[in-house]
Protein backbone atom coordinates (compact mmCIF):
# COMPACT_ATOMS: atom_id res chain seq x y z
CA UNK A 1 0.00 0.00 0.00
CA UNK A 2 1.38 3.37 -0.99
CA UNK A 3 1.78 5.92 1.78
CA UNK A 4 -0.97 8.57 1.55
CA UNK A 5 1.64 11.35 1.38
CA UNK A 6 2.74 10.18 -2.06
CA UNK A 7 -0.76 10.27 -3.51
CA UNK A 8 -1.35 12.89 -6.16
CA UNK A 9 -4.44 14.87 -5.33
CA UNK A 10 -6.78 15.52 -8.25
CA UNK A 11 -9.71 17.92 -8.01
CA UNK A 12 -12.50 16.42 -10.13
CA UNK A 13 -15.77 18.19 -10.85
CA UNK A 14 -19.06 16.45 -11.49
CA UNK A 15 -22.72 17.31 -11.88
CA UNK A 16 -25.38 15.32 -10.02
CA UNK A 17 -26.32 12.79 -12.71
CA UNK A 18 -26.25 8.99 -12.84
CA UNK A 19 -23.54 9.10 -15.47
CA UNK A 20 -20.94 10.56 -13.11
CA UNK A 21 -20.88 7.03 -11.63
CA UNK A 22 -17.38 6.11 -12.80
CA UNK A 23 -15.84 8.93 -10.76
CA UNK A 24 -17.74 7.96 -7.62
CA UNK A 25 -17.13 4.22 -8.04
CA UNK A 26 -13.40 4.71 -8.69
CA UNK A 27 -13.11 6.67 -5.47
CA UNK A 28 -15.30 4.34 -3.38
CA UNK A 29 -13.49 1.25 -4.65
CA UNK A 30 -10.13 2.84 -3.86
CA UNK A 31 -8.99 2.49 -7.47
CA UNK A 32 -7.69 6.05 -7.36
CA UNK A 33 -5.33 5.26 -4.47
CA UNK A 34 -4.17 2.04 -6.11
CA UNK A 35 -2.95 4.10 -9.02
CA UNK A 36 -1.33 6.74 -6.80
CA UNK A 37 -4.12 9.28 -7.04
CA UNK A 38 -6.45 10.81 -4.52
CA UNK A 39 -9.71 12.01 -6.02
CA UNK A 40 -11.31 15.05 -4.47
CA UNK A 41 -14.81 14.91 -5.95
CA UNK A 42 -16.50 18.29 -6.10
CA UNK A 43 -20.16 18.58 -7.03
CA UNK A 44 -20.88 21.58 -9.25
CA UNK A 45 -24.11 23.59 -9.35
CA UNK A 46 -24.08 24.20 -13.12
CA UNK A 47 -22.21 23.34 -16.30
CA UNK A 48 -21.16 26.99 -16.46
CA UNK A 49 -19.42 26.47 -13.12
CA UNK A 50 -17.70 23.31 -14.43
CA UNK A 51 -16.45 25.29 -17.40
CA UNK A 52 -15.23 28.27 -15.38
CA UNK A 53 -13.43 26.11 -12.84
CA UNK A 54 -11.74 23.97 -15.51
CA UNK A 55 -10.61 27.14 -17.16
CA UNK A 56 -9.17 28.81 -14.09
CA UNK A 57 -7.63 25.69 -12.56
CA UNK A 58 -9.99 25.25 -9.61
CA UNK A 59 -10.69 21.83 -11.12
CA UNK A 60 -8.05 19.57 -12.69
CA UNK A 61 -10.58 17.57 -14.69
CA UNK A 62 -14.32 17.00 -14.78
CA UNK A 63 -17.29 14.87 -15.78
CA UNK A 64 -18.55 17.03 -18.63
CA UNK A 65 -21.11 17.11 -21.42
CA UNK A 66 -19.36 16.11 -24.65
CA UNK A 67 -20.32 19.37 -26.30
CA UNK A 68 -19.26 21.56 -23.39
CA UNK A 69 -15.63 20.69 -24.12
CA UNK A 70 -15.98 21.68 -27.77
CA UNK A 71 -17.79 24.87 -26.76
CA UNK A 72 -14.72 25.82 -24.71
CA UNK A 73 -12.31 24.78 -27.45
CA UNK A 74 -14.13 26.98 -29.97
CA UNK A 75 -14.72 29.86 -27.56
CA UNK A 76 -18.50 29.62 -27.79
CA UNK A 77 -19.94 31.57 -24.88
CA UNK A 78 -16.62 31.74 -23.07
CA UNK A 79 -13.03 32.69 -23.72
CA UNK A 80 -11.30 30.13 -25.97
CA UNK A 81 -9.33 27.51 -24.06
CA UNK A 82 -7.40 24.57 -25.52
CA UNK A 83 -9.13 21.51 -24.16
CA UNK A 84 -8.69 17.76 -24.03
CA UNK A 85 -11.17 14.88 -24.00
CA UNK A 86 -9.42 12.00 -22.27
CA UNK A 87 -12.15 9.39 -22.66
CA UNK A 88 -15.89 8.93 -23.03
CA UNK A 89 -17.55 8.07 -19.72
CA UNK A 90 -20.82 6.63 -20.98
CA UNK A 91 -23.14 6.06 -23.89
CA UNK A 92 -26.95 6.38 -23.90
CA UNK A 93 -29.05 6.87 -20.76
CA UNK A 94 -30.60 10.28 -21.59
CA UNK A 95 -34.10 10.99 -22.80
CA UNK A 96 -36.90 13.32 -23.79
CA UNK A 97 -40.06 13.60 -21.69
CA UNK A 98 -43.28 15.40 -22.54
CA UNK A 99 -46.13 16.57 -20.32
CA UNK A 100 -48.42 13.54 -19.71
CA UNK A 101 -51.27 14.75 -21.97
CA UNK A 102 -48.91 15.54 -24.84
CA UNK A 103 -47.02 12.28 -24.33
CA UNK A 104 -50.29 10.40 -24.69
CA UNK A 105 -51.15 12.22 -27.93
CA UNK A 106 -47.64 11.52 -29.23
CA UNK A 107 -47.89 7.82 -28.44
CA UNK A 108 -51.26 7.66 -30.18
CA UNK A 109 -49.57 8.80 -33.34
CA UNK A 110 -50.04 12.56 -33.39
CA UNK A 111 -47.03 14.30 -34.88
CA UNK A 112 -45.18 17.01 -32.98
CA UNK A 113 -46.40 19.51 -35.57
CA UNK A 114 -50.01 18.53 -34.91
CA UNK A 115 -49.50 18.69 -31.17
CA UNK A 116 -47.98 22.15 -31.48
CA UNK A 117 -50.80 23.27 -33.80
CA UNK A 118 -53.40 22.07 -31.31
CA UNK A 119 -51.67 24.02 -28.56
CA UNK A 120 -51.78 27.08 -30.78
CA UNK A 121 -48.18 27.97 -30.00
CA UNK A 122 -44.65 26.65 -30.40
CA UNK A 123 -43.64 23.84 -28.04
CA UNK A 124 -41.71 25.10 -25.01
CA UNK A 125 -38.90 22.65 -24.40
CA UNK A 126 -35.90 22.65 -22.09
CA UNK A 127 -32.41 21.23 -22.29
CA UNK A 128 -29.38 21.74 -20.09
CA UNK A 129 -26.63 23.77 -21.79
CA UNK A 130 -26.39 25.62 -25.12
CA UNK A 131 -23.49 23.62 -26.57
CA UNK A 132 -24.27 20.43 -24.65
CA UNK A 133 -25.42 16.98 -25.59
CA UNK A 134 -29.05 17.42 -24.52
CA UNK A 135 -29.41 20.49 -26.74
CA UNK A 136 -28.08 18.51 -29.70
CA UNK A 137 -30.28 15.43 -29.01
CA UNK A 138 -33.35 17.64 -28.66
CA UNK A 139 -32.60 19.66 -31.81
CA UNK A 140 -31.95 16.48 -33.80
CA UNK A 141 -35.13 14.80 -32.54
CA UNK A 142 -37.24 17.86 -33.40
CA UNK A 143 -35.67 18.39 -36.83
CA UNK A 144 -36.12 14.72 -37.77
CA UNK A 145 -39.84 15.26 -37.15
CA UNK A 146 -40.18 18.43 -39.17
CA UNK A 147 -39.84 20.96 -36.35
CA UNK A 148 -37.05 23.51 -36.68
CA UNK A 149 -35.70 23.75 -33.13
CA UNK A 150 -34.78 27.41 -33.37
CA UNK A 151 -37.76 28.67 -35.37
CA UNK A 152 -40.75 26.38 -34.73
CA UNK A 153 -40.13 25.65 -31.04
CA UNK A 154 -38.85 27.58 -28.08
CA UNK A 155 -35.84 25.85 -26.56
CA UNK A 156 -34.60 27.11 -23.21
CA UNK A 157 -32.20 25.92 -20.55
CA UNK A 158 -33.47 24.77 -17.16
CA UNK A 159 -31.13 23.08 -14.64
CA UNK A 160 -32.07 19.36 -14.49
CA UNK A 161 -32.99 19.54 -10.82
CA UNK A 162 -35.58 22.21 -11.64
CA UNK A 163 -37.18 20.42 -14.64
CA UNK A 164 -39.61 18.60 -12.40
CA UNK A 165 -40.92 21.81 -10.85
CA UNK A 166 -41.07 23.66 -14.18
CA UNK A 167 -43.17 20.80 -15.61
CA UNK A 168 -45.37 20.84 -12.53
CA UNK A 169 -45.98 24.57 -12.94
CA UNK A 170 -46.89 24.06 -16.59
CA UNK A 171 -44.05 26.26 -17.81
CA UNK A 172 -42.63 23.53 -20.03
CA UNK A 173 -44.16 21.10 -22.52
CA UNK A 174 -41.18 18.79 -22.22
CA UNK A 175 -37.46 18.46 -21.63
CA UNK A 176 -34.32 16.61 -22.64
CA UNK A 177 -31.93 15.69 -19.83
CA UNK A 178 -30.11 12.83 -18.17
CA UNK A 179 -31.27 10.46 -15.48
CA UNK A 180 -32.49 10.28 -12.77
CA UNK A 181 -34.42 13.45 -13.60
CA UNK A 182 -36.90 11.74 -15.93
CA UNK A 183 -37.52 9.05 -13.35
CA UNK A 184 -38.25 11.77 -10.79
CA UNK A 185 -40.64 13.68 -13.07
CA UNK A 186 -42.37 10.42 -13.93
CA UNK A 187 -42.78 9.52 -10.27
CA UNK A 188 -44.47 12.89 -9.71
CA UNK A 189 -46.61 12.28 -12.80
CA UNK A 190 -45.60 15.61 -14.35
CA UNK A 191 -43.82 14.15 -17.39
CA UNK A 192 -43.57 10.94 -19.34
CA UNK A 193 -40.59 9.64 -21.30
CA UNK A 194 -41.32 9.53 -25.04
CA UNK A 195 -37.85 9.04 -26.48
CA UNK A 196 -34.77 7.39 -25.16
CA UNK A 197 -31.65 9.18 -26.40
CA UNK A 198 -30.46 5.87 -27.87
CA UNK A 199 -33.48 6.03 -30.19
CA UNK A 200 -32.04 9.25 -31.64
CA UNK A 201 -28.50 7.93 -31.99
CA UNK A 202 -27.92 4.35 -30.82
CA UNK A 203 -24.86 4.23 -28.54
CA UNK A 204 -24.29 7.98 -28.74
CA UNK A 205 -21.46 9.45 -26.67
CA UNK A 206 -22.63 11.40 -23.64
CA UNK A 207 -20.32 12.53 -20.86
CA UNK A 208 -16.54 12.66 -21.14
CA UNK A 209 -13.57 13.31 -18.90
CA UNK A 210 -12.39 16.79 -19.79
CA UNK A 211 -9.34 18.78 -18.77
CA UNK A 212 -7.26 21.62 -20.10
CA UNK A 213 -4.87 20.41 -22.78
CA UNK A 214 -1.86 21.73 -20.91
CA UNK A 215 -2.47 19.11 -18.19
CA UNK A 216 -2.05 16.34 -20.80
CA UNK A 217 1.02 18.04 -22.25
CA UNK A 218 2.70 18.76 -18.93
CA UNK A 219 1.71 15.64 -16.99
CA UNK A 220 0.94 12.86 -19.46
CA UNK A 221 1.65 10.11 -16.91
CA UNK A 222 -0.84 11.65 -14.50
CA UNK A 223 -3.49 11.95 -17.22
CA UNK A 224 -2.87 8.31 -18.14
CA UNK A 225 -3.35 7.16 -14.55
CA UNK A 226 -6.62 9.10 -14.39
CA UNK A 227 -7.86 7.34 -17.52
CA UNK A 228 -6.78 3.92 -16.22
CA UNK A 229 -8.54 4.50 -12.90
CA UNK A 230 -11.78 5.48 -14.62
CA UNK A 231 -11.57 2.65 -17.16
CA UNK A 232 -11.33 0.09 -14.36
CA UNK A 233 -14.27 1.74 -12.60
CA UNK A 234 -16.28 1.79 -15.85
CA UNK A 235 -15.66 -1.90 -16.35
CA UNK A 236 -16.80 -2.59 -12.78
CA UNK A 237 -19.95 -0.51 -13.34
CA UNK A 238 -21.01 -2.54 -16.35
CA UNK A 239 -21.33 -5.73 -14.29
CA UNK A 240 -25.06 -6.01 -13.42
CA UNK A 241 -24.27 -7.39 -9.96
CA UNK A 242 -22.57 -4.09 -9.09
CA UNK A 243 -25.42 -1.77 -10.07
CA UNK A 244 -27.12 -1.82 -6.68
CA UNK A 245 -23.91 -0.93 -4.86
CA UNK A 246 -23.11 1.84 -7.35
CA UNK A 247 -26.62 3.27 -7.01
CA UNK A 248 -26.33 3.21 -3.22
CA UNK A 249 -23.09 5.19 -3.42
CA UNK A 250 -24.53 7.68 -5.91
CA UNK A 251 -27.54 8.16 -3.64
CA UNK A 252 -25.35 9.57 -0.84
CA UNK A 253 -25.64 13.22 0.10
CA UNK A 254 -22.22 14.12 -1.32
CA UNK A 255 -23.23 12.94 -4.78
CA UNK A 256 -26.83 12.85 -6.04
CA UNK A 257 -28.59 13.03 -2.67
CA UNK A 258 -31.51 11.02 -4.01
CA UNK A 259 -33.07 7.60 -3.52
CA UNK A 260 -31.06 4.65 -4.82
CA UNK A 261 -34.23 3.00 -6.11
CA UNK A 262 -34.91 5.98 -8.37
CA UNK A 263 -31.35 5.88 -9.71
CA UNK A 264 -31.61 2.15 -10.42
CA UNK A 265 -35.00 2.41 -12.10
CA UNK A 266 -33.74 3.62 -15.45
CA UNK A 267 -30.36 1.94 -15.29
CA UNK A 268 -31.95 -1.47 -14.98
CA UNK A 269 -34.33 -0.92 -17.86
CA UNK A 270 -34.24 -3.52 -20.59
CA UNK A 271 -33.99 -1.11 -23.50
CA UNK A 272 -32.19 -2.19 -26.61
CA UNK A 273 -29.41 0.32 -25.98
CA UNK A 274 -29.26 0.95 -22.25
CA UNK A 275 -26.93 3.23 -20.34
CA UNK A 276 -23.49 1.67 -20.52
CA UNK A 277 -20.13 2.65 -19.13
CA UNK A 278 -17.56 0.39 -20.76
CA UNK A 279 -18.70 -2.50 -23.00
CA UNK A 280 -15.13 -3.79 -23.11
CA UNK A 281 -13.83 -0.34 -24.03
CA UNK A 282 -16.22 0.26 -26.93
CA UNK A 283 -17.78 3.10 -24.94
CA UNK A 284 -14.64 4.83 -23.77
CA UNK A 285 -12.46 5.35 -26.84
CA UNK A 286 -12.50 9.09 -27.73
CA UNK A 287 -13.67 8.45 -31.30
CA UNK A 288 -12.78 11.22 -33.74
CA UNK A 289 -16.11 10.66 -35.52
CA UNK A 290 -17.98 11.57 -32.32
CA UNK A 291 -16.18 14.91 -32.04
CA UNK A 292 -16.79 15.65 -35.71
CA UNK A 293 -20.53 15.07 -35.22
CA UNK A 294 -20.78 17.87 -32.65
CA UNK A 295 -18.96 20.30 -34.92
CA UNK A 296 -21.28 19.38 -37.78
CA UNK A 297 -24.32 20.04 -35.59
CA UNK A 298 -22.96 23.41 -34.40
CA UNK A 299 -22.53 24.35 -38.03
CA UNK A 300 -26.01 23.07 -38.89
CA UNK A 301 -27.63 25.28 -36.26
CA UNK A 302 -25.60 28.35 -37.09
CA UNK A 303 -23.61 28.23 -33.87
CA UNK A 304 -20.21 27.85 -35.53
CA UNK A 305 -18.85 28.85 -38.92
CA UNK A 306 -15.20 27.91 -38.45
CA UNK A 307 -13.06 25.56 -40.48
CA UNK A 308 -10.58 22.73 -40.02
CA UNK A 309 -12.84 20.32 -38.10
CA UNK A 310 -10.43 17.42 -38.55
CA UNK A 311 -7.60 19.33 -36.91
CA UNK A 312 -9.75 20.60 -34.07
CA UNK A 313 -10.95 17.09 -33.22
CA UNK A 314 -7.52 15.49 -33.58
CA UNK A 315 -6.17 18.03 -31.08
CA UNK A 316 -9.00 17.66 -28.54
CA UNK A 317 -9.64 13.89 -28.52
CA UNK A 318 -6.60 12.29 -26.88
CA UNK A 319 -6.55 9.03 -28.81
CA UNK A 320 -2.84 8.29 -28.29
CA UNK A 321 -3.00 8.84 -24.55
CA UNK A 322 -6.15 6.74 -24.36
CA UNK A 323 -4.62 3.84 -26.30
CA UNK A 324 -1.61 3.75 -24.02
CA UNK A 325 -3.79 3.88 -20.89
CA UNK A 326 -6.25 1.24 -22.14
CA UNK A 327 -3.41 -1.12 -23.02
CA UNK A 328 -1.83 -0.56 -19.61
CA UNK A 329 -4.97 -1.78 -17.85
CA UNK A 330 -6.04 -4.44 -20.33
CA UNK A 331 -9.08 -2.77 -21.87
CA UNK A 332 -9.42 -3.72 -25.58
CA UNK A 333 -9.15 -1.04 -28.26
CA UNK A 334 -11.65 -0.60 -31.09
CA UNK A 335 -10.33 -1.30 -34.60
CA UNK A 336 -10.64 2.28 -35.74
CA UNK A 337 -10.74 5.87 -34.47
CA UNK A 338 -13.87 6.40 -36.54
CA UNK A 339 -17.03 4.45 -35.88
CA UNK A 340 -20.11 4.14 -38.01
CA UNK A 341 -23.60 5.08 -36.78
CA UNK A 342 -27.07 5.35 -38.29
CA UNK A 343 -29.22 8.00 -36.65
CA UNK A 344 -33.01 8.11 -36.22
CA UNK A 345 -33.64 9.76 -39.59
CA UNK A 346 -31.62 7.15 -41.45
CA UNK A 347 -28.62 9.42 -41.89
CA UNK A 348 -25.22 7.81 -41.62
CA UNK A 349 -22.39 9.19 -39.55
CA UNK A 350 -19.80 9.74 -40.78
CA UNK A 351 -21.60 10.61 -43.99
CA UNK A 352 -20.94 7.98 -46.63
CA UNK A 353 -19.44 9.38 -49.77
CA UNK A 354 -20.53 6.48 -51.97
CA UNK A 355 -24.13 6.21 -50.74
CA UNK A 356 -27.10 7.77 -52.50
CA UNK A 357 -27.76 11.37 -51.51
CA UNK A 358 -29.77 11.39 -48.33
CA UNK A 359 -33.27 12.77 -48.45
CA UNK A 360 -33.65 12.37 -44.71
CA UNK A 361 -34.93 15.11 -42.47
CA UNK A 362 -31.41 15.91 -41.36
CA UNK A 363 -30.91 17.73 -44.62
CA UNK A 364 -34.30 19.34 -44.49
CA UNK A 365 -33.18 21.92 -42.00
CA UNK A 366 -30.15 23.98 -41.62
CA UNK A 367 -29.93 27.20 -39.72
CA UNK B 1 -27.13 61.93 -10.29
CA UNK B 2 -25.71 59.15 -12.40
CA UNK B 3 -27.50 57.35 -15.20
CA UNK B 4 -27.24 54.19 -13.18
CA UNK B 5 -29.93 55.24 -10.75
CA UNK B 6 -32.56 54.59 -13.39
CA UNK B 7 -31.31 51.09 -14.15
CA UNK B 8 -33.72 48.25 -13.45
CA UNK B 9 -32.08 45.23 -11.88
CA UNK B 10 -33.17 41.61 -11.64
CA UNK B 11 -31.72 39.52 -8.81
CA UNK B 12 -31.49 35.75 -9.15
CA UNK B 13 -31.90 34.41 -5.67
CA UNK B 14 -31.52 30.63 -5.75
CA UNK B 15 -28.49 29.83 -3.63
CA UNK B 16 -27.82 29.81 0.10
CA UNK B 17 -26.04 33.13 0.01
CA UNK B 18 -27.99 36.09 1.27
CA UNK B 19 -29.06 38.09 -1.72
CA UNK B 20 -31.29 40.12 0.57
CA UNK B 21 -28.22 41.95 1.86
CA UNK B 22 -27.26 42.80 -1.67
CA UNK B 23 -30.81 43.91 -2.33
CA UNK B 24 -30.56 46.43 0.51
CA UNK B 25 -27.18 47.68 -0.67
CA UNK B 26 -28.44 48.11 -4.23
CA UNK B 27 -31.52 49.97 -3.12
CA UNK B 28 -29.38 52.22 -0.93
CA UNK B 29 -27.18 52.93 -3.95
CA UNK B 30 -30.26 54.15 -5.82
CA UNK B 31 -31.03 51.18 -8.03
CA UNK B 32 -34.46 49.84 -8.74
CA UNK B 33 -34.59 46.13 -8.02
CA UNK B 34 -37.62 45.15 -10.09
CA UNK B 35 -37.80 41.49 -9.19
CA UNK B 36 -36.11 38.49 -7.63
CA UNK B 37 -36.18 35.17 -9.48
CA UNK B 38 -36.25 32.07 -7.31
CA UNK B 39 -35.25 29.72 -10.12
CA UNK B 40 -34.49 29.31 -13.80
CA UNK B 41 -38.09 29.17 -15.05
CA UNK B 42 -38.96 32.35 -13.22
CA UNK B 43 -35.78 33.96 -14.50
CA UNK B 44 -36.83 33.23 -18.09
CA UNK B 45 -40.30 34.65 -17.51
CA UNK B 46 -38.97 37.79 -15.86
CA UNK B 47 -36.41 38.41 -18.61
CA UNK B 48 -39.28 38.21 -21.11
CA UNK B 49 -41.87 40.21 -19.22
CA UNK B 50 -39.76 42.77 -17.35
CA UNK B 51 -36.79 43.29 -19.67
CA UNK B 52 -34.36 44.12 -16.87
CA UNK B 53 -31.33 46.29 -17.70
CA UNK B 54 -28.99 44.15 -15.63
CA UNK B 55 -29.17 40.69 -14.09
CA UNK B 56 -27.31 39.91 -10.88
CA UNK B 57 -26.57 36.27 -10.14
CA UNK B 58 -24.43 34.18 -7.81
CA UNK B 59 -21.51 32.29 -9.40
CA UNK B 60 -22.85 29.16 -7.67
CA UNK B 61 -26.39 29.56 -8.99
CA UNK B 62 -27.73 26.60 -11.00
CA UNK B 63 -29.56 29.12 -13.19
CA UNK B 64 -26.32 30.32 -14.77
CA UNK B 65 -26.74 27.77 -17.59
CA UNK B 66 -30.08 29.39 -18.41
CA UNK B 67 -28.37 32.74 -18.95
CA UNK B 68 -25.68 31.04 -21.06
CA UNK B 69 -28.36 29.88 -23.47
CA UNK B 70 -29.90 33.36 -23.69
CA UNK B 71 -26.51 34.92 -24.35
CA UNK B 72 -25.24 32.36 -26.86
CA UNK B 73 -28.40 31.69 -28.82
CA UNK B 74 -29.76 35.23 -28.63
CA UNK B 75 -33.38 34.16 -28.10
CA UNK B 76 -33.94 37.24 -26.01
CA UNK B 77 -31.77 40.29 -26.28
CA UNK B 78 -28.93 39.38 -23.96
CA UNK B 79 -28.58 41.49 -20.84
CA UNK B 80 -25.44 42.45 -19.06
CA UNK B 81 -25.02 40.03 -16.20
CA UNK B 82 -23.25 40.85 -12.99
CA UNK B 83 -21.92 37.95 -10.98
CA UNK B 84 -21.92 37.74 -7.27
CA UNK B 85 -18.97 35.67 -6.12
CA UNK B 86 -17.42 34.57 -2.87
CA UNK B 87 -14.19 36.24 -1.80
CA UNK B 88 -12.36 33.05 -2.76
CA UNK B 89 -13.98 33.14 -6.17
CA UNK B 90 -11.67 35.85 -7.49
CA UNK B 91 -10.05 33.34 -9.81
CA UNK B 92 -13.45 32.69 -11.30
CA UNK B 93 -13.87 36.38 -11.85
CA UNK B 94 -10.58 36.70 -13.71
CA UNK B 95 -11.07 33.71 -15.97
CA UNK B 96 -14.72 33.39 -16.70
CA UNK B 97 -16.02 36.47 -18.37
CA UNK B 98 -18.33 34.76 -20.81
CA UNK B 99 -20.47 36.12 -23.61
CA UNK B 100 -23.20 37.65 -21.52
CA UNK B 101 -21.21 38.24 -18.39
CA UNK B 102 -19.62 41.62 -18.14
CA UNK B 103 -18.66 42.07 -14.52
CA UNK B 104 -18.52 40.33 -11.21
CA UNK B 105 -19.41 41.61 -7.80
CA UNK B 106 -17.47 40.28 -4.86
CA UNK B 107 -19.23 39.25 -1.68
CA UNK B 108 -19.68 41.80 1.13
CA UNK B 109 -19.08 44.63 -1.22
CA UNK B 110 -19.80 48.11 0.07
CA UNK B 111 -22.78 49.84 -1.48
CA UNK B 112 -20.50 52.62 -2.62
CA UNK B 113 -18.53 50.17 -4.74
CA UNK B 114 -21.55 48.68 -6.43
CA UNK B 115 -22.42 51.67 -8.58
CA UNK B 116 -19.14 51.82 -10.49
CA UNK B 117 -19.15 48.05 -11.03
CA UNK B 118 -22.67 48.04 -12.38
CA UNK B 119 -22.00 51.10 -14.53
CA UNK B 120 -18.88 49.45 -15.89
CA UNK B 121 -20.88 46.33 -16.69
CA UNK B 122 -23.45 48.34 -18.56
CA UNK B 123 -20.92 50.38 -20.53
CA UNK B 124 -18.89 47.31 -21.46
CA UNK B 125 -22.04 45.47 -22.47
CA UNK B 126 -23.16 48.30 -24.71
CA UNK B 127 -19.72 48.48 -26.31
CA UNK B 128 -19.78 44.74 -26.97
CA UNK B 129 -23.28 44.96 -28.38
CA UNK B 130 -22.24 47.82 -30.68
CA UNK B 131 -19.22 45.87 -31.89
CA UNK B 132 -21.31 42.78 -32.53
CA UNK B 133 -23.88 44.81 -34.43
CA UNK B 134 -21.20 46.44 -36.54
CA UNK B 135 -19.64 43.11 -37.32
CA UNK B 136 -23.01 41.73 -38.36
CA UNK B 137 -23.57 44.75 -40.61
CA UNK B 138 -20.20 44.34 -42.27
CA UNK B 139 -20.90 40.65 -42.84
CA UNK B 140 -24.28 41.46 -44.33
CA UNK B 141 -22.77 44.07 -46.64
CA UNK B 142 -20.24 41.54 -47.83
CA UNK B 143 -22.92 38.95 -48.47
CA UNK B 144 -25.02 41.56 -50.31
CA UNK B 145 -22.09 42.51 -52.49
CA UNK B 146 -21.50 38.89 -53.44
CA UNK B 147 -25.15 38.49 -54.46
CA UNK B 148 -25.09 41.64 -56.56
CA UNK B 149 -21.88 40.55 -58.28
CA UNK B 150 -23.41 37.18 -59.18
CA UNK B 151 -26.63 38.77 -60.45
CA UNK B 152 -24.61 41.18 -62.58
CA UNK B 153 -22.66 38.26 -64.01
CA UNK B 154 -25.84 36.47 -64.97
CA UNK B 155 -27.25 39.54 -66.72
CA UNK B 156 -23.99 40.18 -68.55
CA UNK B 157 -23.94 36.64 -69.84
CA UNK B 158 -27.61 36.26 -70.70
CA UNK B 159 -28.18 39.66 -72.22
CA UNK B 160 -24.70 40.39 -73.49
CA UNK B 161 -24.39 43.57 -71.38
CA UNK B 162 -21.36 45.36 -70.11
CA UNK B 163 -20.84 45.42 -66.36
CA UNK B 164 -22.02 49.02 -66.10
CA UNK B 165 -25.14 48.29 -68.14
CA UNK B 166 -25.96 45.23 -66.07
CA UNK B 167 -25.62 47.23 -62.87
CA UNK B 168 -27.78 50.07 -64.20
CA UNK B 169 -30.47 47.58 -65.23
CA UNK B 170 -30.45 45.94 -61.81
CA UNK B 171 -30.70 49.31 -60.06
CA UNK B 172 -33.59 50.57 -62.12
CA UNK B 173 -35.46 47.29 -61.74
CA UNK B 174 -34.89 47.37 -57.97
CA UNK B 175 -36.26 50.89 -57.77
CA UNK B 176 -39.30 50.06 -59.88
CA UNK B 177 -40.18 47.01 -57.83
CA UNK B 178 -39.32 48.61 -54.50
CA UNK B 179 -36.83 45.89 -53.60
CA UNK B 180 -33.38 46.14 -52.08
CA UNK B 181 -30.71 45.60 -54.68
CA UNK B 182 -29.44 42.53 -52.83
CA UNK B 183 -32.93 41.06 -52.55
CA UNK B 184 -33.62 41.54 -56.24
CA UNK B 185 -30.24 39.93 -56.98
CA UNK B 186 -31.14 36.94 -54.82
CA UNK B 187 -34.43 36.52 -56.70
CA UNK B 188 -32.68 36.78 -60.03
CA UNK B 189 -30.08 34.17 -59.02
CA UNK B 190 -32.82 31.80 -57.82
CA UNK B 191 -34.92 32.19 -60.97
CA UNK B 192 -31.92 31.73 -63.21
CA UNK B 193 -31.26 28.41 -61.44
CA UNK B 194 -34.82 27.34 -62.23
CA UNK B 195 -34.53 28.38 -65.85
CA UNK B 196 -31.24 26.53 -66.13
Amino acid sequence: MTAPASLYKLKLGFVALTDCAALVAAHKLGLDRELGLQFSLQRQPSWSAVRDKLMNGQLDAAHALYGLVYGMQLGMGSPQCDMAILMTLNQNGQGISLAPALAQQYRQGMSLREISRDLGRPLMLAHTFPTGTHAMWLYYWLAAQGIHPLRDARCVVIPPAQMDEAMQDGLLDGFCAGQPWHALAQRHAVASLVADSAAIWPDHPEKVVACRRELVQQQPALASRLVQTLLLASHWLDQPENHAQAAAWLAEDDYLAMSAALILQHWESTDVSPLRFCAAGQVNYPYLSDGLWFLQQYRRWGMWQGEGEQNVVAAVNQTALYQQAAQACGIPLPPDGMRHSVLMDGCHWPEQMDSAPSVGAALQFTH
Amino acid sequence: MTVSSSLRLLLVNDTDRPMAQLHAALTAAGYLVIAQAQGAAELLQLVDSQAPDIIIIDTESPSRDTLEQLALMGHAAPRPVVMFAEQGGLATIQAAVSAGVTAYVVDQVAASRLAPIIDMARVKFEEDARLKKRLAEVEEQLADRKLIERAKGILMERRQLTEAEAYALLRSQAMQSGLRLAELSRQLINSSKLLG
